[in-house]
Formats: C-alpha cells, sequence, structure tokens
C-alpha cells in the first residue's frame, strides 16, 4: 500500500517534470511557494484533527483574556485559550471558544460573558476563584499569616536583642588576659582556617 | 527455575549478611568515642567546638571591618566581646587538657574538640586517642602512631611547624 | 525475569523491616551488634533493589510484553534511549526507582558519614528502612511492576509521546534524587531526636546532604521547566501546576533552612526552628510524590492514577504525627539561649528571608490545597490557576529578591547607619538606574519592571562583595587582584558560592519578567504566505510557510511544516515544526497526535512555532506564532544557580600543609604551657 502510493507519487513526480516545460500546467497543481491553491496532503489524517481556518476573533486580544480566566473543562487544567492554542487535538477548548465568540457578537461585555459560564457551569469554571466570601480567605491567608509571623518575628527579635550592649560602651577588656594568652590567640586566629 | 534458585541463594545470601554482626559480635565498639572533632580531611567549616565558633567569628568581624560593613565603634565593640569569648574557649580548652592528662580514661569516651589534646594523645587509626602521652605503639594493637599529625611517620618525634623533614631521623614528611 | 524481581522485592521488604526494627533498637540500647546489623540491611536492601531494577530493565529490553508495565509503557520501535527511561515513566516503575535510589543514598550515608558522628547511623539506617520498606510495600501490594497480564500482546501500548523528549530522560531521575536526598537530613534529624544528642553536631551531618539534595531538585525544576517548555507547546515553561508547585515546595524550605543554619552554627540558636525545616521539607517531598502519584488534585502530570494514593496518604499522616511527636517530646532538649546583638543585622535578615521562603511556601502550598480545602468547606469546587499564584506570589518574591540584596550588605552581628549608607550606596544607585533607563525605554509593565531594577541592584551588591572583598584581601596579604579574588572565593566558598547561586536567581527573575512581554498570533497560510509578529524589541518578524511535507520516523508518521524567519527583511532561517503520529511496531497508531515545537533561540528572545494543524487535508495549516523574550536566561540562570551550589558545596579540608602547621603549633603550644 504504502510503497503503491510512493510509486504512483514517484510517477506523478516524473510526469509533472515532463509538463512542467509548459508554464500553463504547473500553475494548477503543484504547491510550490506563491504558486497557486495548496495541494492535499498525502496522508491528511497524521496531521491531526483538522482545523477551520484562523478568523480575526481568534486573536482578538479582548477573547483572549476573557478566554484566560476560563478553566477548560477537558480535564487539561489549563485555561481555554491556552489549551485551544497548545493541544489542538482537544475538541472543548475550541467549543467553549465559539460560545466565548458567539457571546462577545451578541454584545454582551467580559463580565457578562464570564457570569454567563459561571451560570452554566459553577464557579469551577474561573481559573482563580471570584473574591467573596470563604474565597476571600484564599486571597487573604497568605499574606495574613506572614503579617503575623512577620510581627511575631520582629517581637522575638527584640527580645533576643533586648539587653544587647549600646553601641558604643563596649565591655572593658578582659583583666585577666595576660600577654602570654593574647598571643596565643594571635597564633590561634592567624592559623584559623588559612 | 533456575530465577526461583538465584532468588533464594540471594536471599540466603542477604539473611547471611544482615545476621553475622549478631552471631559474631565484633571487637569493634560504637563509633561514640569522638563526637564533636573535626578529623583530618574533613572541611574546617565542620568544626563547631566553642573555640573554632569564637575564632571564626573574630575573623569575620575584622573581614567586615575591612570590607567596610562595620565601624570602628562596633569593630571595638564585638572585637572586646569576642576576645574573651575566644579567651575563654581557650581556657576552657587548656584545663580539659589537664584534666585529660590526669585522668586519662575518661578522655577516651568524652573527648573533649580540643586540638592541642588531640595531639598530645597520638590516634590509632583502629582504637582512637592513646591515653598515653607519649605513646609510639598503640597499647591495644601495637600498630604505630606515627600517622598522627604533627609527628614523624618514620621515627613518632614531634616536628616543627611545615617541617618538610624530620629533624630528628631525617625522613620526607608526607606531604 | 520478573519471579526474580518479584523475589527480589520481598526479601528488600523483609531486610527493610528487620532493619528498621534492629536500626532503632539497637540505636535506643546500644547494641553494636544489632547497630551492624541494620547498616548491613541497608546495603542488602540495596542490593536486592539493585538487582529488581535489573530485572525490570531485563524485561523492557527484552520487550516481555506479557509484563504489563512492559506493555504499558514501550513497544518495539521505542528508540533504547527511553525504554530506558521507561523505568521511571510510569508509577510503578518510579516506586521501585524511588526505594533503589533511596537504599543507595541510605548505603552511602553509612559509608560516608563523618566518624563522629557515627552515633546517629543506626537511627538513619532505622528511617531509610522504614521509608523504603513503605515504597516496596506499595509495590508489592498496590502496584508492582512485576505484574503479569493473562496474556501477550503483540506490541505494547508505546511511551507517551510527552515523555518522548530528552528532557524527560534527565528531568524526573533528577527530581527523584532531589525529592529521595532529602530523606537523609530527614533521617538524621530524626536520628538527632530520637538519640538526645542534639547539640548542633546534627547540624553538620545534615548540611551537605541538604545541598546535595537542594541541588539535584534545583537541576530537576529548571529541566522540568524546559521540558514543559520544548515539549508541552503552550509557549511557557511554569504554570503553578500542583505538580510542580510539589517540587517548588521543599525547595524553598530547604533554601530557608541552607540560611538558617548559618545562624545555629554561629549562635546556636533556632534549633527548633531548622529541626522543625528538616522534617517539613522531607514531609513536602513525600507529598510531592503523592500529589503526582495518586491524582487527588487535577494535573496535567496525572499520567498515572490509582489506589497507591490512600497508602501515601497513610505513610505521610503517619510519618507526620510521629516525627512531630518525636520533635514535641524533645522541645525542652532543643531550648537555647536565644541572643542578638542588633535588629540590623545580618542575622535579621536571614530571619526575614526565612520568614519570605517559609510564607511563600505557604501561599503555594495553600493554593494547591484551596480547591480541596473550599470543596470540604463551602461545597463548592474552586479552580485555582495561574491568575492566583501570580497574584500572591509576585510580590512576595520580589521582596524576596529584594532581601538576597540586602542582606549581604549588612554585616553580621550588628550594623550602623554610616556603614550601611555606605554599602547601599553603588547598588541602590545602580538599581534605581536600571529602573529609570527602562522607564525611558518605555517599559510600562510594573512587576517587570521592578523585577529588573531590584535585580540591578542585587547584581551590583554581588559584584561590590566581590570587589571590595578582594581589595581587602589585597591589602590584607598583598596579593595581586587575580590571587586575591580566587583565594577569597576558595577561602570562603561557602559564602561566594551563594553569591554566585543569588547572580542565577537575579538572572532568572529578570527572564521571568521576559514572560509579561510574550507575544503571540495565530494565523493561516498557504505555502507562499507570510505572517507578521512584532516583537516587544519593536523587530518585525515575517514567518513564511514554505509547504508540508510527510514522512515516517523510528516510531512515528511526521508531518513537518517549515517556515523560512525574517527579521525586518533580513533572513534568520528556517523553523521546522511537526505533528508526529506514534505508532507501534505493527504500523497501529498509539496516541493522540502529537506536536514537535520549532524553536529559535537567542539571548533577546524565543521564536517559538506551532503547527495546529491542517485545513481540510491540504497544505493550507494553521500556526501559532509566539515571541518569549529573553526565555534563553532561564536555562542559563539555572546553570549559574547549580554552578553555585557545586562551588559551595565543593570539598574543602584545608592544605595537608595547613593542617600540619596547626599541629606544629599546637604541639609548641603545649609545650610551653608545661
Amino acid at each position: 500500500m504504502t510503497s503503491d502510493c510512493k510509486r504512483r507519487e514517484f510517477f506523478g513526480l516524473m510526469v509533472s517534470s515532463v509538463l512542467s516545460l509548459s508554464p500553463t500546467v504547473r500553475q494548477s497543481v503543484d504547491s510550490l511557494p506563491g504558486s497557486g491553491p495548496s495541494g492535499r496532503l498525502w496522508d491528511p489524517s497524521r496531521a491531526g484533527r483538522p482545523l477551520e481556518p484562523v478568523v480575526a476573533a481568534d486573536n482578538d486580544a479582548a477573547i483572549q483574556a476573557i478566554e484566560k480566566r476560563l478553566h477548560c473543562t477537558c480535564g487539561c487544567g489549563l485555561d481555554v485559550y491556552t489549551c485551544r492554542t497548545t493541544d489542538f487535538t482537544c475538541t472543548t477548548s475550541p467549543a467553549m471558544h465559539q460560545h466565548v465568540v458567539t457571546l462577545a457578537q451578541q454584545g454582551k461585555s467580559a463580565q457578562e460573558i464570564l457570569d454567563a459560564f459561571v451560570r452554566e457551569s459553577g464557579v469551577a469554571i474561573l481559573m482563580a476563584p471570584p473574591k467573596r466570601g470563604f474565597n476571600l480567605a484564599g486571597y487573604f491567608t497568605p499574606s495574613l499569616v506572614i503579617l503575623v509571623a512577620g510581627v511575631l518575628l520582629v517581637l522575638a527579635l527584640r527580645r533576643w536583642t533586648r539587653g544587647a550592649p549600646a553601641p558604643i560602651p563596649a565591655p572593658p577588656p578582659p583583666p585577666d588576659a595576660s600577654p602570654a594568652e593574647l598571643e596565643r590567640l594571635r597564633h590561634e586566629l592567624e592559623q584559623f582556617q588559612e | 527455575m533456575i530465577e526461583l534458585v538465584i532468588g533464594v541463594l540471594l536471599a540466603a545470601a542477604a539473611v547471611w549478611f544482615v545476621l553475622q554482626p549478631i552471631f559474631r559480635p565484633a571487637v569493634e565498639g560504637r563509633g561514640t568515642g569522638d563526637a564533636g572533632r573535626v578529623e583530618d580531611g574533613e572541611d574546617p567549616d565542620d568544626d563547631l567546638s566553642p573555640r573554632a565558633v569564637a575564632l571564626r567569628a573574630l575573623r569575620e568581624i575584622e573581614f567586615d571591618r575591612a570590607t567596610g560593613k562595620l565601624s570602628d565603634a562596633d569593630y571595638d565593640g564585638l572585637h572586646r566581646k569576642y576576645t574573651a569569648e575566644a579567651l575563654a574557649a581557650l581556657r576552657a580548652e587548656t584545663r580539659d587538657a589537664g584534666g585529660e592528662m590526669r585522668d586519662a580514661s575518661t578522655v577516651a569516651r568524652s573527648g573533649a574538640p580540643h586540638l592541642a589534646s588531640r595531639i598530645s594523645h597520638p590516634a590509632c587509626p583502629t582504637h582512637g586517642p592513646r591515653p598515653e602521652s607519649d605513646a609510639v605503639f598503640c597499647s591495644e594493637c601495637g600498630r604505630r602512631l606515627a600517622a598522627a599529625l604533627g609527628y614523624c611517620a618514620r621515627c613518632g618525634s614531634a616536628l616543627e611547624v611545615e617541617a618538610r623533614y624530620c629533624h630528628a631521623c631525617g625522613a620526607r614528611v608526607a606531604a | 525475569m520478573t519471579l526474580l524481581g518479584n523475589l527480589a522485592l520481598w526479601v528488600a521488604l523483609l531486610l527493610g523491616v528487620w532493619g528498621a526494627i534492629t536500626g532503632f533498637v539497637g540505636g535506643l540500647y546500644a547494641r553494636p551488634d544489632l547497630e551492624r546489623s541494620a547498616r548491613n540491611a541497608v546495603f542488602a536492601m540495596c542490593g536486592a533493589l539493585v538487582l529488581a531494577v535489573f530485572t525490570l530493565e531485563w524485561a523492557l529490553f527484552h520487550h516481555d510484553f506479557n509484563v504489563e508495565y512492559v506493555a504499558a509503557y514501550t513497544s518495539r520501535n521505542l528508540p533504547i534511549f527511553y525504554t530506558w527511561s521507561a523505568l521511571y515513566a510510569g508509577q510503578k516503575g518510579s516506586l521501585l526507582f524511588w526505594a533503589t535510589v533511596l537504599s543507595l543514598f541510605g548505603s552511602l550515608a553509612q559509608l560516608f558519614t563523618a566518624r563522629r558522628h557515627r552515633v546517629y547511623l543506626p537511627f538513619v539506617a532505622g528511617v531509610v528502612c522504614t521509608v523504603a520498606a513503605f515504597f516496596v510495600t506499595v509495590m508489592l501490594f498496590a502496584a508492582n511492576p512485576f505484574g503479569r497480564l493473562p496474556y501477550t500482546p503483540a506490541d505494547g501500548s508505546g511511551l507517551n509521546p510527552q515523555l518522548q523528549n530528552p528532557g524527560m530522560v534527565f528531568h524526573p531521575p533528577m527530581l527523584y534524587l532531589g525529592y529521595i536526598s532529602m530523606t537523609i537530613p530527614f533521617a538524621f534529624a530524626i536520628a538527632a531526636l530520637a538519640s538526645k544528642q542534639l547539640d548542633s553536631d546534627w547540624l553538620i551531618a545534615i548540611r551537605k546532604w541538604t545541598l546535595v539534595s537542594w541541588l539535584f531538585l534545583s537541576i530537576g525544576l529548571v529541566l522540568g521547566m524546559w521540558w514543559a517548555y520544548v515539549e508541552l507547546g503552550w509557549g511557557g515553561y511554569w504554570a503553578w501546576d500542583p505538580v510542580e508547585n510539589a517540587a517548588l515546595l521543599p525547595w524553598l524550605t530547604m533554601t530557608a533552612f541552607l540560611h538558617s543554619v548559618m545562624i545555629q552554627e554561629k549562635r546556636g540558636m533556632l534549633k527548633k526552628w531548622n529541626l522543625a525545616l528538616v522534617i517539613g521539607s522531607w514531609l513536602l517531598s513525600i507529598m510531592g510524590t503523592f500529589i503526582t502519584r495518586s491524582g487527588v488534585i487535577s494535573s496535567v502530570h496525572s499520567f498515572t492514577e490509582s489506589p497507591v494514593g490512600y497508602y501515601f496518604a497513610f505513610f505521610l499522616l503517619f510519618a507526620a504525627v510521629t516525627s512531630f511527636t518525636l520533635y514535641t517530646r524533645r522541645l525542652p532538649l532543643l531550648t537555647a539561649e536565644a541572643r542578638l546583638e542588633s535588629m540590623v543585622s545580618r542575622e535579621a535578615g536571614f530571619l526575614f528571608n526565612n520568614l519570605l521562603l517559609v510564607g511563600i511556601a505557604f501561599s503555594v502550598l495553600w493554593g494547591t490545597l484551596f480547591p480541596i480545602l473550599s470543596e470540604a468547606i463551602q461545597g463548592t469546587k474552586v479552580t485555582v490557576g495561574p491568575p492566583f499564584f501570580n497574584q500572591v506570589n509576585i510580590p512576595l518574591g520580589l521582596a524576596l529578591l529584594a532581601l538576597t540584596g540586602i542582606g549581604p550588605l549588612i554585616a553580621w552581628r550588628r550594623a550602623s547607619l554610616p556603614n550601611l549608607q555606605r554599602q547601599f550606596a553603588v547598588p541602590v544607585t545602580a538599581g534605581v538606574f536600571t529602573g529609570l533607563v527602562l522607564l525611558l525605554l518605555r517599559m510600562r509593565d510594573f512587576y517587570a519592571l521592578l523585577a529588573i531594577a531590584i535585580g540591578g541592584f542585587v547584581l551590583a551588591t554581588v559584584i561590590q562583595e566581590f570587589a571590595r572583598g578582594t581589595r581587602a584581601r589585597r591589602r590584607q596579604y598583598r596579593e595581586p587582584a587575580p590571587l586575591a579574588l580566587a583565594h577569597l572565593v576558595a577561602r570562603n566558598r561557602r559564602r561566594y558560592g551563594g553569591y554566585v547561586v543569588h547572580t542565577g536567581i537575579v538572572v532568572l527573575f529578570i527572564a521571568f519578567a521576559g514572560m509579561a512581554f510574550k507575544t503571540e498570533t495565530e494565523a493561516t497560510l498557504k505555502p507562499g504566505e507570510s505572517a507578521t509578529v512584532r516583537s516587544p524589541y519593536g523587530w518585525t518578524y515575517s514567518f513564511t510557510h514554505l509547504g508540508i511535507s510527510q514522512y515516517d520516523q523510528l516510531n512515528r508518521l511526521v508531518t513537518a511544516a517549515t517556515i523560512d524567519v525574517r527579521r525586518d527583511g533580513k533572513r534568520l532561517g528556517l523553523l521546522t515544526t511537526e505533528k508526529r503520529q506514534h505508532v507501534d511496531a505493527l504500523g497501529r497508531p498509539t496516541f493522540q497526535p502529537s506536536t514537535e515545537v520549532g524553536i529559535r533561540s537567542d539571548p533577546l528572545e524565543d521564536l517559538y512555532v506551532v503547527l495546529g494543524g491542517v485545513v481540510g487535508g491540504t497544505e493550507q495549516a494553521v500556526f501559532r506564532f509566539t515571541i518569549n523574550p529573553l526565555v534563553w536566561w532561564v536555562w542559563y540562570g539555572g546553570m549559574i544557580v547549580v554552578l553555585g551550589g557545586l562551588i559551595v558545596m565543593w570539598p574543602g579540608g584545608g592544605s595537608p600543609a595547613v593542617k600540619r602547621a596547626q599541629a606544629g603549633y599546637a604541639v609548641r603550644l603545649v609545650g610551653e604551657e608545661k
């Protein structure tokens, strides 16, 4: 089967190269750059899911911004925009994209579109939970914990530094340090880690 | 079948290997005798004896002043404080060393983290520091204790600082 | 060979149980015979598990498709490289890999621990054996890699195409090595607690292991980002996926530990905190494995889901309860006099660094677990995605980055205002200058601007530190500058290696900031047509679709689109992006078609081209063109971090001559005193 196709192609190529002597034929079937309609692939099935041409709405920044806040339900864990532009095998995210585009064409604002999705599928459709109710705990607990821990740390630091000598009046040098001892210390210091 | 045989043989070998120390206890005891001491070849950073910590602090104060992080007033205060600490640590070690010489048997167990005491008690590679400060051979296994730092590898004499040859027997000091 | 593999696992389990018992009993009752038995059990278990790995690899290489694991993850036409790495492609093999590497690390710890820390070793053996025995139990009772099928398929289903990437050969083992090596510091911490030998000695025994584990985890994280970037095709490298978070968490707490450990070394303080960090890091690493393997939180990494999750949940709970019970019982022994000279000191800086690192870890953990929490408390499932994490963590991360520069400028113990002014003058100027230049260049993204400005500040700090240190050394020892610099680093490897790590972190943050300027567009192109994209630097790229070719490769059918790239009319070269339909040896398709991204990387920006698919079976194709500024620096920043880590870890010990000199000097001292 495979070799058959190759042979056919091979002959086709030979024929077309002969025919290419006449410029009129080259225009119609070829797929060389800038030379007219694109040719069919040998085996389109291995190129993944067939796609529709990109339209302006696909690159619309406003639509993308909405889609980045919507969670794709295919199980990928990504947002709709990322899913539809990453894993082109997924059919869920293009469908959701179409839905967003339709709603947008009806003249709905971004918030209205998001609300519509939440009505249909629940809060989990949003990439980040809305800031109300218990979700506020989700947003503010980390900052709160860090703030409290920071205050505790400052208090602890104050306790640890209490009673520390003021910078200028230093404790007097140990009175009983004999010159021999100081000399020994000096030597040890010189040898230490050198 | 072969797999089964191999597996059983290996299991038997593992059992023997694991049980052997129980049925044939070795003479060697636990290696707890020398806790707190830095061995030869170890990172000096790993020495956490009071002496090392205090000396390190002094060097750091020195360095922080040299790089302009510490004002002269702060330097003076900190320097005095940590000099006092370092001296205290050195004195404590000297005291320990004195104690060690008097009661050699406790030394082997407590193993004070002290450089001087380590040198005055040459160590046997298998039996640890010797109680006799002038030991040339290990009193347990008879091994020559020449490997001790600062001692000649051939005759065991104490070496001079940075000596490249032993002043007593002329042997080259291993690098 | 699966019989032998199974036998090896059983032997390993028995050895693990034996080692756990003898290790703890021997350690607690000071029985040298049991201690040595436990030590031997670790070695023997390592041998048994290596044998099990060997038999699994044997089955993989011999295409024994009657073995379920082999049939599930390989096929006859899988490249040999990936046949080898299929060992950790699936859950069961990963468990085997985990247990084996753990026993290997355990053996290394038994062999290479300094003599003065031997007192901990029986307990270490006990902990290692317990953990390894748990993993072997899971394998034997829930996920046996040697399980057989009732029939023998003609060919296996092959390896997930996303895993057929060089990044995937190295990323999982590195991450696992990081997770697993964390067990050794944890084991030492438990040993210190169990043996009541709680002076700072345990710290020394584990500091290097923690560094090893930190380094592997860093490499694993960067490789993971690289894999996600080149393979997953969404044009980014970090998505706050639960599994990514799980790897980041222990990294954060370990980083905190590596800083706070210095305070304990110098002041003898924070013993409780440091022990808690070690135990916490290990629990987080186990939780990481649990999250990855259980599918409790949905994630792109959920390649594998099974009842193994329950085992892990139980073990996690057991380990957490046991270790923190032991910890709280030993708390009275851990009190140390806490004393600092000043609020304005390096010590205080380190404490705030710990606050931020642990704070970030907490907020990441919180965000990861919040969906579960929300479902339990308010009954609604919510999604916590990148917007949430970015909102919470970007400010914290920037504060941490700033501390990276502030800390080194403050002296240990005490600092006063004039000196602080002198230290901060140059770096702050550098930071402000960077910010102003960026403003003039019309950079409008607040966080990106802040990140790069702070980055400039930190870099200036690092350079100033090296310069002033070298100058101090030159003055003190009269050395020429290069020699002084070399000595400076060699004598203070931890400090200056740490600064190199800081440099790497700055580079990473600047690279992250670049992602704020990612631009992308989708286009449908017929051969000969072009799409143009404006890059953030103001260049105009034009991508011309040249055509599509289809051909067969070893285990895949390839559809490749070739694109001609020009920047402002100047030709840069060709990019190829592919759709790959993987097939088994019989030509049957195995997975959904996967995408191979075409990437052109340079220090300023990456061109990232994805072939989405074709329209109507013709050469007209849908492409996504993405321009990712500064991504190059993520990989090189990662390398700088690793380099710094290696400098820190480089074994010290001083030259023999120095040792001799010290010894000789001590001899003289003793002589004088007599």
